[in-house]
């Protein structure tokens, strides 16, 4: 849906006034988008004849600065990028890959489908559920260090089942492999 | 403009002819053909995603949406085959599966599209077994509130705050069957026009919480009217119950406001049922002012005014044809006629053209300056002693009723007793906006009818028939029964007005002549 | 070359000959195995030269929808005063497909150099290489290969000194199956949501940023330079004598219960059984094949007598009842059970669906539902005539094809196994885990 028929120019500019990095639940927010960042970002601008086309970047950046991506967060997006802050969460909550809550040290995704489920990749997921201790899918263990979620296709079919743990992608895991996996994790 | 070329189809058989460009579901319409569709509104940009305005084109290789397929020379559009009645179907079906079915308890039934198109083309049962979704209520701000478990996604409100208020404080969240009409915690519905949400939303999922629980649509009345509250003069319609104004929504009128009503004009109706209504005629007998029969204090009041010069301070709510009343009453005394306005901000539809509530909050400012009354923040002031004070639903000050104190006397005709006057002669009730038929000019100087929706309290009248009748007891000829006499009298004798009529006005206005252009606009 | 296996002699190694070379990720690995000879050739042609060029090759988009190359350029008018664009897709994602991934790890420069002769070809000045998100290893190539390249001035405001401007970004997709959809993609490119567009308009008039737009699939683009160094005619001979609407080779990515997976190059036209058997090594021990889908989850699913009589090109896929898609191969066998596996993918779609249009949104979520319960054993006969009428609903009515790619395992599953769906409803479990319980 259209946020604007015109691409960027003075529309987006009027919702400027509409963002704010104040955070809506009160807790502090140390915004993302100053010094080396805020020049990364501008660098970034350039590519794009839009502000708007930044946005997936700009939150790629809040999230690996912050480690998930808080409604504080998104509102400071939302003012750099001229954009409400609604709309940057109408954007952010259609991506998988953005966290909308904190999440373990390590964030762990197995792949399960259907080419790697029919290679077993359900017993790699009950393998690191055990072995994290985590127990549930997409619950932190109680060491804050592991979560662990089902994740569509990682594009890896062929070297099943593979497995993101933060941005690291690992090949061909069998649940056998789990355990020292994570004894790798510190 | 330039030249727009003539498509020439057929849709249910019916030959169509419409400007290049047109979609099929607007071409359509033109020969009565109603395709059915959820996501489209004619004053949002098309979406085309609830997949209901499906059409078979003959030679098309699958079903076309409606909404977004423009006509070409030569098709043949069947809107009610097999195929598209089957699909249909099928997308009834899937907004059905999750939708509650709350019908008896939910403020949108029988004014919900989803009833009335599976009603028109739905299955009589549903072959859904499992769950269904749940997502609580929402407290959307303003006067809105989200029913989540009755949306179904056509995205008509995120769209009209994005590109209609450009507002853009709703979005689509998530995605799948998990998704939702969401906002950001703190950023609410407050956009002085975000309440059209409610009227744009299909089904029961955004509601208002001023009308919330308060009525069955099929209780209410429904009258063509004017929304009074400003001087935009958007076109509404006034919903009662019981003779009680329940509801204004807004009627299209694409020369005024297209198809919304901001907030304001939505949610002020309460005074048109308000307490301390002037119920019964009055006249000052024995230096007591009792209820009188009408005869009684219209004589009164004709003997007040006879030989004496009046100020008539008048509302600006007062009707075209109140006020030319009026204004007749003041030639025929040498007096003067003024008027003051309420003011607030002005806060304009940004993606409607020329389109605000207006900061003059009252619907007749033009139309009273164009009947001799002067604007001013001191109606009252260079009143002589010697001066009779006709009160026309104004109310007065604190300061005002000082001054009122002062005239030889005061002709009260109105809704509601301004103050209790030691120098009142007579009081004339008559009927509010609601209770009666007339016309209004609005800041553009469209003459715009408005209905009568409710009955007038007590023995109240229109205000049209009391100052007919007053000019009458004062020897002018006013012999006028309808609103619309009074109008042609008034088109008569004022030359900006010449050639209108009730007939020719009809539901959507006229502009008087030379009519004010909006600053800036072309033409 | 089978990659990671040893390349099959019958194999035809172009796009996959560096796969697994560290050397030839690089820059100067890249140039001493001829790189960029292509973009600098072509940069002194014209731009209607290439088009034509790759008309004549007969290439096809390797995304899924076989559109001809050559004739997508054609669309792009030159000299309409509008800035044009290019996008690499790259947000490879459709289940059983993992070969863009290869190119991008080994081969960034070949890709880089395709993307600059395709943008160069439709009169861009900017081309966005959208990779998913998930592709870290990949994404950081592309970056490191964008920057090399950019430096040492082959792309950039003066690309190898022809003082043409061919810029060439990298952008990072964050999760969305769909956003490999072309006009998600773009909206995805722009800041929103990865929803796809309605068409007309169509992205050569209308496409990124409202401007005129190409989108090629990054296999489509990293054979370019092969067409242009080898000519047409090289490239339109790697076809099957009695079929020159497919031409050049093909990478196919395999997975699944096969022995050996992985992504294999080979002439269009080669014979699907002779693949299956020959050059990935057939089922794992002890096993026979059951189900091969042979382009990607969205395909029809073949059984083995269908696929074993299949020649491997957009042809011959679809004569025997499937489609070449993007050639992932997902290889089931006769320990699977369809009904959970076709319930896992209906789920994937509900999983992925936008969530524009209403049958797409409500009925992958309703259709994976009543999958899952039949393969708990609560199914019942009706369940059956229901989903394909779902399906039907869900089919050729929505703005993409995702809804329809759903229901399309789930018809076949029907269709061609359903003596498991009934053995599932009538003994009200799956018999597949019992037995393997048991």
């Amino acid at each position: 849906m259209a946020i604007s028929k015109e691409m960027g120019g003075t529309h987006a500019e009027s919702h400027a006034t509409h963002g704010s990095a104040e955070h809506a639940h009160g807790e502090p927010h140390e915004p993302v988008f100053v010094g080396e960042r805020r020049k990364q970002l501008d660098e970034l601008l350039t590519r794009y004849p839009t502000k708007m086309a930044a946005l997936l970047p700009a939150l790629w950046m809040l999230q690996e600065d912050r480690g998930w991506v808080s409604e504080a967060g998104m509102a400071e997006v939302a003012e750099v990028l001229s954009l409400t802050p609604a709309y940057v969460k109408g954007v952010v909550t259609f991506y998988t890959m953005y966290h909308q809550h904190p999440v373990g040290k390590y964030f762990i995704q197995v792949c399960t489908t259907s080419p790697c489920n029919v290679c077993g990749a359900e017993d790699v997921v009950n393998a690191f559920l055990k072995h994290t201790k985590c127990g549930e899918l997409g619950v932190t263990s109680e060491d804050g260090r592991f979560t662990v979620i089902e994740v569509e296709c990682l594009g890896a079919c062929g070297f099943a089942t593979p497995v993101m743990i933060n941005s690291d992608f690992i090949e061909s895991v069998t649940p056998e492999k789990v355990p020292d996996l994570i004894s790798k994790l510190t | 403009m330039a030249d727009v070329k003539t498509i020439n189809l057929t849709i249910e058989g019916r030959p169509v002819a419409v400007p290049e460009g047109t979609s099929l579901l607007e071409a359509a319409r033109t020969v009565g053909v109603l395709i059915p569709h959820y996501c489209y509104h004619p004053g949002l940009p098309v979406a085309g995603v609830c997949r209901m305005c499906l059409v078979e084109v003959e030679k098309a290789p699958k079903l076309a949406p409606a909404c977004a397929t423009s006509v070409a020379d030569g098709q043949i559009v069947h809107v009610h085959s097999e195929k598209a009645r089957e699909a249909r179907k099928g997308v009834l079906e899937m907004l059905l599966i999750n939708h509650p079915l709350d019908c008896p308890i939910c403020d949108q039934a029988g004014e919900c599209e989803l009833q009335d198109y599976t009603f028109q083309e739905g299955r009589k049962d549903s072959r859904y077994k499992e769950p269904k979704r749940f997502n609580p209520m929402e407290d959307f701000g303003g006067d809105v509130v989200y029913v989540p478990n009755r949306c179904i996604l056509c995205t008509r409100c995120v769209r009209f705050m994005d590109d209609v208020a450009q507002e853009p404080v709703l979005n689509v969240s998530e995605r799948g069957d998990r998704a939702y009409i969401g906002k950001f915690e703190g950023k609410d519905l407050t956009h002085p026009w975000a309440g059209n949400v409610v009227e744009l939303c299909p089904v029961g999922a955004l509601l208002s919480k001023d009308f919330l629980n308060k009525a069955r649509a099929w209780e209410l009345d429904r009258t063509a009217s004017i929304c009074p509250n400003c001087t935009q003069g958007c076109n509404a319609i006034v919903e009662t119950r019981d003779n009680t104004v329940v509801r204004m929504r807004p009627r299209a009128n694409p020369e005024v406001n297209e198809y919304f009503l901001c907030d304001a004009g939505r949610l002020d109706y309460r005074w048109m049922n308000g307490p301390n209504r002037l119920e019964l005629p009055q006249a000052r007998q024995n230096g007591l002012l009792a209820d009188a029969d009408w005869d009684v204090a219209l004589g009164a009041a004709a003997a007040a005014i006879r030989g004496n010069r009046t100020l008539v301070v008048a509302s600006p709510m007062l009707s075209n044809e109140a006020l030319h009343l009026l204004s007749r009453l003041i030639r025929k005394t040498g007096g003067r006629g003024a008027f003051r306005v309420a003011r607030g901000p002005e806060a304009p539809l940004p993606g409607v053209k020329d389109l605000a509530l207006r900061s003059e909050r009252a619907a007749n400012v033009v139309g009273a300056e164009k009947l001799g009354f002067t604007k001013t923040d001191t109606p009252l002031a260079g009143l002589q002693p010697t001066d009779v004070l006709v009160i026309a639903d104004h109310a007065l000050t604190d300061a005002e009723i000082e001054a009122a104190s002062r005239a030889a006397a005061v002709v009260v005709i109105g809704t509601t007793l301004p103050a209790s006057l030691a120098n009142i002669a007579a009081v004339l009730p008559i009927a509010n906006f609601a209770e009666e038929e007339g016309t209004f000019t609005n800041l553009r100087g469209r003459v715009q009818r408005f209905l009568q929706a409710k009955a007038a309290p007590g023995l109240a009248r229109p205000s049209g028939f009391v100052l007919s009748d007053l000019l009458g007891a004062l020897g002018e000829s006013a012999n006028y029964f309808l609103p619309a006499d009074v109008f042609a009298a008034l088109a008569a004798s004022h030359a900006e007005f010449a050639g209108l009529t009730y007939d020719r006005i009809g539901l959507r206005g006229l502009p008087v002549i030379n009519a004010p252009q909006p600053a800036g606009a072309a033409q | 070359m089978g990659y990671p296996h040893a390349p099959h002699p019958r194999e035809t190694l172009v796009l996959s000959k560096y796969f697994g070379d560290r050397d030839a990720i690089g820059l100067d690995g890249w140039r001493k195995r001829g790189g960029y000879v292509a973009l600098e050739r072509a940069l002194g042609m014209t731009p209607a030269e290439i088009v034509t060029i790759v008309k004549d090759s007969g290439l096809r988009g390797r995304g899924g929808a076989g559109f001809p190359t050559g004739l997508k350029w054609s669309f792009m008018k030159p000299g309409d005063g509008k800035p044009h664009y290019l996008c690499c897709n790259a947000d490879e994602s459709e289940p059983g497909t993992f070969k863009d991934r290869e190119i991008m790890r080994w081969t960034p420069h070949a890709l880089i150099e395709g993307c600059a002769i395709g943008s160069y070809a439709i009169g861009a000045e900017t081309c966005y290489i959208y990779i998913r998100g998930e592709f870290t290893e990949p994404l950081e190539r592309m970056e490191v290969a964008v920057r090399e390249a950019r430096a040492a001035g082959v792309i950039g405001p003066n690309a190898m000194g022809t003082g043409k401007r061919v810029d060439v970004w990298v952008h990072k997709g964050a999760g969305a199956y769909i956003c490999g959809e072309e006009t998600a993609l773009m909206n995805s490119l722009e800041g929103r949501r990865g929803n796809p567009r309605i068409k007309p308009p169509f992205p050569a008039v209308a496409g990124v940023f409202g401007q005129p737009t190409t989108i090629n699939n990054v296999e489509t683009l990293a054979a370019v330079p092969h067409i242009l160094n080898n000519g047409a005619d090289w490239y339109k001979k790697m076809a099957r004598p009695d079929n020159p609407k497919s031409t050049g080779t093909k990478l196919w990515s395999v997975c699944g219960n096969i022995a050996r997976p992985g992504n294999y190059e080979v002439e269009m036209g080669f014979p699907f059984k002779d693949f299956l058997y020959d050059l990935c090594g057939g089922p794992p021990p002890g096993r026979k094949f059951k189900a091969v889908i042979p382009g990607g989850s969205s395909v029809p699913i073949m059984n083995m007598e269908e696929a074993e009589a299949a020649l491997m090109d957009y042809e011959g896929m679809v004569a025997k009842g499937s489609m070449l898609g993007s050639a992932g191969c997902i290889v089931i066998d006769d320990a699977q059970c369809m009904v959970k596996q076709i319930a896992r993918l209906a789920r994937f779609y509900a999983h992925e669906s936008c969530a524009q249009c209403t049958q797409c949104r409500e009925g992958t979520a309703w259709a994976t539902k009543i999958m899952e319960r039949i393969e708990a054993g609560e199914g019942t006969m009706d369940d059956l005539g229901t989903l394909l009428e779902i399906g039907e609903n869900m089919t050729g009515k929505t703005i993409c094809v995702l809804s329809d790619s759903c229901a399309v395992p789930i018809a076949s599953g029907i269709q061609k196994w359903r003596d498991e769906f009934e053995a599932h409803i009538k003994g009200k479990r799956c018999p597949f885990r019992t037995a393997a319980a048991a």
